[in-house]
């Protein structure tokens, strides 16, 4: 079990869930994934497509009413231990969405969240810094 | 042939990724990023918070003084704040530098404090808020006036800012 926890230590997959975004800050964790010259993966993480295989979670948007169920019961199926990320200044605090009758966040109402990045949308540098300090959160869940 | 030219740039560049989080990154000249908020030039006109987009703004009265309080974590950093301040007390940083665990939630704020002070000249109770640009209509004024006029309440202050304009313009073709 030791040999699993320092290698799975070094590879967190990273799930992306957008809770309503505009796509602002979709397309910045996009830019940091797949763009070269920010590169996510240096890091060890992958973005993957099954919320079964997720060990970081990235979530965009301000939890719109019409997603909401949708997406807690999306971050239930992901195993524990898992480390929350909100991404950009909608799930941290409503943003410029706040108090709408459409919109039931901020998300931690709803959600453990453990990282902040604030922003609108962060840059990629700053979504890198909040994945490295997820990072440092996970290795100390696991 | 021109991609023999560009292989070769490429060869001779060495990878175009981004250091950062292990070494250090550029930051743009004009990027927006953390508010900074100066006390002791703000006159209070409120701009600020009428234009917050996010509601980010908020100034409140309390005993101490009238306070300013901007929660970076509601701000989307467009800089209107700082575009409609007349006295640029509100500067955008290029500070970016904003990510922060979960408990520091509801430390991401810019506090600042205009204190409440005694008029010098009638006694009155007053919030101590810079003196406007308008005050000094037709003369440059010099750091002691600005200190002088702030620390009379609005009513004393608009005399004697007459006052020392009068005296000042004094000869001059009106």
């Amino acid at each position: 079990m030791s040999l699993i926890r320092t290698l799975s230590s070094r590879s967190p997959w990273l799930y992306r869930i957008n809770a309503g975004s505009c796509n602002g800050c979709d397309v910045e964790l996009a830019t940091t994934a797949c763009i070269p010259r920010y590169d996510v993966e240096r890091l060890g993480c992958q973005y993957c497509g099954s919320p079964r295989h997720a060990d970081i979670v990235l979530i965009t948007g301000p939890l719109t009413a019409r997603v909401k169920d949708k997406v807690l019961r999306l971050f239930a199926e992901i195993p524990e231990p898992k480390v929350t990320v909100a991404v950009g200044i909608c799930p941290i605090s409503g943003g410029i969405f706040r108090e709408s009758y459409a919109v039931c966040g901020p998300i931690d109402h709803y959600l453990p969240v453990d990282v902040n990045v604030p922003g609108c949308p962060p840059r990629p540098q700053a979504i890198l810094e909040g994945v490295a300090k997820a990072i440092e959160i996970w290795k100390s869940r696991l | 042939m021109g991609f023999l030219r560009v292989l070769i740039r490429n060869l001779l560049a060495g990878p175009s990724t981004d250091p950062f989080p292990f070494g250090e990154t550029f930051t743009p000249k004009a990027l927006r990023g953390r508010v900074v908020y100066d006390a002791s030039r703000c006159t209070s006109c409120r701009a600020c918070e009428q234009v917050c987009i996010g509601g980010a703004i908020r100034f409140d009265n309390t005993p101490e003084g009238r306070r300013f309080l901007l929660w970076h974590n509601t701000c989307t950093f467009c800089g209107l704040c700082a575009f409609y301040c007349p006295q640029d007390a509100i500067t955008m940083t290029t500070d970016w530098h904003l990510s922060h665990a979960q408990e520091d939630k509801f430390k991401m704020v810019e506090h600042g404090l205009i204190p409440a002070a005694k008029c010098v000249a009638c006694g009155a109770d007053y919030v101590a808020v810079a003196p406007t640009a308008k005050a000094f209509a037709g003369y440059a004024p010099s750091a002691e006036e600005v200190e002088s006029l702030r620390q009379c309440c609005p009513r004393c202050r608009r005399k004697q800012a007459a006052e020392i304009a009068a005296a000042k313009t004094k000869g001059l073709p009106s």
